[in-house]
């Protein structure tokens, strides 16, 4: 059998979120009172409640059984991965080579072989890219690696 | 001989730097120029910025862009114009992250002394005292009076926990010797709406915001931080001296131009006199009058001098709040 | 009459052929930027806003207005095809319209998020029009206990949107109300979860949030699915509109969601997000049978984007008759405004009339172009379904880092989106809905902020939230709703 990993993670992850956000709230913030409430206040009142619905979702979890969903890796390590780099290069090396260099890492867990498609969607992509957010809306953002 | 052509070579090598030195900042600027700003498109900082790059751009024969890094309140435009190389990359930024925010938010993580070189002042603003036209005292004598009577019983709204609209008040109510309730807000809009509504009794607000509720005549102005008074608010009596406030009351808004440190001393010079040029202009100064700002310039030690003077004043009100909240 | 005059010189200021032209550009950028994922109006206003300074103020601030609410209109293609808001105001059309798309119906739903955009962009207009002046005194009428009560009604109203578990879905609202707490508290400024980076000073920021959940989670999940999953097919004119039944059953929901919406609009610090929100949950309270929603009923697309145009629109009450915008866009509207100067405020309907009714009118043209521009380009969107996906998401992934990095400029709200779009992933592997943890997010501040404010101007009693009667009826609501919710919960458990 099969239990409900799911929603035992799920509300393991909910739970263990809850009590790190009331603790550090109880820990750096000053809590006030009820009449003149403090920062800590809310952040420790969500956090016990967080922690209580994740324990509430994830005790019941394993008596039940679920349907596991697989984790596709590949995607997320590919998709993140663009995302990431866009982020690091756009403002070092410009506009069109973050933009193709993130398109191309983007496009490697395709279902789709080959390459010259690759290429094609890079090349339109990317010049889609410009001509809305460099030359329509005038973005500032180097188009091209910067020496400052 | 030899000892000759070393010397020679060694003047020679000098005088070839202090000439590529020279030539530097004669060649500047070789590329586009940046203006960072640490507010968003069509703020009141971000519109101030824009009117000064216009004519800049003009003097320095090379496009200025101006960049909106916003956040932080102004910091993370700073904190860009401190971190910025190249010697293309400047800011404008209101007074705020140059005087308090260092030590409000020290995870900015730049300190103004060493990472910021001053160019010039480009304009102030005062804060008047709004209340409601029709709940509120008549006159500053009744207000202080009214805030006599109790801790809490005058509260005021401001734009957020240290902003200036906050640390003015605090300064008011130290001179005045009185205490009044604090209630942050995070727009001007927020605060007049509060004062409109009832919900707070008054607040220090820039003229600009006040300006359209005094004219509904639903806000009325009990005075002004300036030490004279100020264009932007010429109807409000000047704070200063006056319901047994000291005569030396003052405090103000202000928008800079800045640099990052080390900057060519000859290219703060030339940017100093292109921006002090600009805000002789006529034209500029009645712009940035009907933004809320007044026109005013200086050299690079006088902004100086104002930065080390504002984080002085504000810091000891910083220290009152902080030893109060104990 | 006073009325009269100002129509008439309105109809002048917004027939001028130079407004008409920027309202008609503004409208078609704002239409196909609210299509594309990541780029919202505010960014795009943000970006516009230096390059209408050389025109003159009707024809910029006409312009900037259509980008605004040209987007409300777009914002739901996307939503409805690919499951990815394209802005974060038609997150909540995701969740009927999306099921739609998949079981052919996506035509209809297009349809009826036009339709229903349109009426609510029309009726905000009449609202705009007929009560601008005795809805700008309801709006200083709220105060901060009014505010906390109305929006913990919203939040005990809306948390029954997501269809599934009700403690997975209680346990996104209030993760979402936790990540609103990150930043500088209002209250006392201390900076809440920033771990050292002034970057998050301000908070997390909406767009990236949004487009994190949705769209990065979204384009992970489907990079494999999609292209197996084959594409609907293709259809005519015809086979979209809808059937002679589903005409009518759009109206109710679209004008409940009007007023929804032109509740939340005109009052400040609410937004448009919010109202298509809650105009979903009042339509999942009235239906007679709530058990469609999620499943891809029609009324959960018209409501919320009937609520989100209207909100658009009838944001301008208070921003032009009292100076208070309501939200971020809002602001730069106003600072658009200043810059060309229009000094909005309680003064701005007697002293500049034609101003006014100018916007007005040009406002009405826009929608009306709108509805004309999108009936046709439904097909068009539709047969971008049969556009092989690993061609599209690419695309999709770099206008989310373009759109999220325009917002502010920022690199480390690009960065952020990795991070958001992990845990969407992971949420959406756990079937945790993220349009609760998005709702949350919105309303948490705004409860926060206001009940502490409350709490403050009240010199600590309590007692203010029954003492003033806005927040006392909103109060009085919440205990019933919470009482009604149990007591069918109860009649169902010993019926069952």
């Amino acid at each position: 059998m099969r239990r409900d990993w799911h929603d035992f993670w799920g509300g393991t992850a909910m739970a263990a979120i809850g009590l790190g956000v009331a603790g550090w709230a109880a820990a750096q913030y000053d809590l006030g009172t009820l009449r003149r409430m403090g920062p800590g206040f809310f952040p420790l009142g969500l956090g016990l409640v967080l922690a209580l619905i994740g324990a509430g979702i994830a005790v019941p979890a394993l008596a039940r059984t679920g349907t596991p969903q697989p984790i596709a890796w590949r995607e997320s390590g590919a998709i993140l991965g663009a995302i990431v780099v866009f982020g690091l290069g756009l403002e070092r090396f410009g506009l069109i080579p973050t933009t193709a260099a993130a398109v191309l890492i983007a496009t490697l867990p395709a279902p789709r072989s080959g390459l010259v498609w690759r290429i094609g969607v890079t090349l339109a992509v990317t010049a889609i890219a410009w001509a809305i957010f460099s030359a329509g809306l005038r973005m500032t953002v180097p188009l091209w690696p910067v020496g400052r | 001989m030899t000892r000759m052509t070393r010397r020679t070579l060694l003047a020679a090598t000098a005088a070839l730097a202090l000439a590529s030195g020279a030539a530097a900042a004669q060649d500047w600027p070789s590329q586009p120029v940046h203006l960072v700003v640490g507010f968003p498109a069509g703020s009141s900082p971000d519109t101030l910025a824009r009117l000064i790059a216009e004519p800049l751009a003009e003097r320095l024969g090379q496009p200025v862009i101006v960049e909106n890094k916003p956040g932080a309140g102004g910091g993370i435009g700073v904190q860009t114009v401190a971190a910025a190389t190249g010697g293309h990359t400047f800011g404008t930024t209101i007074n705020g992250p140059l005087t308090t925010s260092p030590r409000l938010s020290p995870e900015l993580g730049y300190n103004v002394a060493e990472d910021i070189a001053p160019v010039s002042l480009i304009a102030t603003s005062p804060l008047v005292l709004g209340v409601n036209a029709e709940t509120g005292p008549a006159d500053l004598e009744a207000f202080i009076a009214a805030a006599a009577a109790g801790p809490e019983a005058i509260a005021y709204g401001s734009v957020g926990q240290g902003s200036g609209a906050h640390l003015t008040a605090e300064l008011f109510a130290d001179a005045a010797g009185v205490e009044m309730l604090h209630v942050p807000y995070t727009a001007y809009a927020e605060v007049t709406t509060a004062i409109v509504g009832g919900e707070v009794d008054a607040g220090f607000m820039a003229p600009s915001a006040a300006q359209p509720l005094v004219e509904a005549g639903t806000m009325r102005i009990l005075g002004t931080t300036s030490p004279e008074p100020s264009p932007l608010a010429p109807d409000a009596p000047v704070l200063a001296g006056a319901a047994g406030l000291p005569a030396d009351f003052s405090a103000e808004l202000w928008n800079a131009f800045i640099a990052p440190a080390g900057t060519d001393p000859a290219v703060i010079e030339r940017l100093n006199t292109e921006v002090n040029a600009i805000l002789a202009d006529p034209a500029v100064a009645e712009r940035l009058l009907g933004m809320g700002w007044k026109a005013e310039g200086g050299t690079p030690e006088e902004l100086a001098a104002r930065i080390e003077a504002d984080t002085a004043l504000w810091g000891a009100v910083i220290d009152r709040i902080d030893a109060k909240a104990e | 009459m006073f009325a009269m005059d100002g129509i008439a010189a309105g109809l002048g200021v917004a027939l001028t052929p130079s407004v008409l032209l920027y309202s008609l550009l503004g409208v078609c950028l704002g239409n196909f930027i609210g299509v594309l994922p990541g780029i919202g109006a505010m960014a795009a206003i943000a970006l516009l806003l230096p390059i209408t300074y050389h025109i003159g103020p009707e024809a910029a601030i006409a312009m900037l207005a259509g980008v605004y609410y040209g987007a409300q209109y777009g914002g739901a293609v996307a939503s409805i095809l690919l499951r990815l808001p394209g802005t974060p105001q038609s997150a909540v059309t995701v969740l009927d319209g999306y099921p739609m798309a998949r079981k052919g119906r996506a035509g209809l739903a297009l349809f009826a998020s036009m339709i229903s955009s349109f009426i609510g962009g029309m009726l905000g207009i009449a609202v705009l029009a007929l009560l601008a002046p005795v809805l700008a005194g309801w709006a200083t009428a709220f105060g901060a206990a009014d505010y906390a009560a109305m929006m913990v009604l919203g939040l005990v109203a809306a948390s029954t949107i997501g269809a599934g578990a009700p403690l997975k879905a209680l346990a996104m609202v209030v993760l979402g109300l936790i990540l609103g707490t990150v930043g500088t508290d209002v209250n006392s400024g201390a900076q809440r979860f920033i771990f050292g980076t002034p970057q998050l000073m301000d908070g997390i920021n909406l767009v990236a949030l949004a487009m994190g959940l949705f769209g990065v989670a979204e384009v992970i999940g489907n990079i494999r699915a999609a292209d197996r999953q084959g594409t609907p097919e293709p259809m005519g004119f015809r086979q979209m509109l809808p059937r002679p039944g589903e005409m009518r059953t759009l109206i109710a929901p679209s004008l409940r969601g009007t007023a929804v919406g032109s509740f939340f609009g005109v009052l400040p610090g609410t937004g448009s997000t919010l109202s298509s929100f809650m105009a979903y949950a009042v339509e999942r309270r009235v239906s007679r049978t709530p058990e469609r929603f999620g499943e891809g009923a029609v009324e959960g697309v018209a409501g919320p984007e009937a609520a989100n145009n209207a909100a658009a629109i009838t944001a301008f009450v208070p921003t032009l008759t009292l100076g208070i915008p309501g939200d971020p866009i809002m602001a730069l509207m106003l600072g658009a405004m200043v810059i060309h100067g229009i000094q909005p405020g309680p003064m701005m309907l007697e002293a500049q009339p034609a101003m006014f009714w100018g916007l007005v009118i040009s406002f009405g043209i826009g929608n009306l172009i709108l509805l004309i521009l999108n009936v046709p380009l439904i097909s068009i969107w539709v047969s971008m379904l049969r556009i092989p996906f690993h061609w599209l998401y690419p695309a999709i992934i770099v206008f989310v880092c373009l759109g999220v990095y325009s917002v502010r400029g920022s690199s480390f709200d690009v960065l952020a989106v990795a991070v958001i779009g992990a845990a969407g992933y992971a949420l959406a592997l756990a079937r945790f809905s993220p349009a609760l943890l998005l709702l949350g997010f919105v309303l948490g501040p705004l409860i926060e902020t206001n009940l502490r404010r409350a709490m403050l101007v009240g010199r600590g009693d309590p007692m203010i939230f029954l003492e003033r009667p806005i927040s006392a009826i909103f109060v009085a609501a919440t205990v019933a709703l919470l009482g009604w919710t149990a007591w069918s919960a109860w009649k169902a458990r010993r019926r069952g």
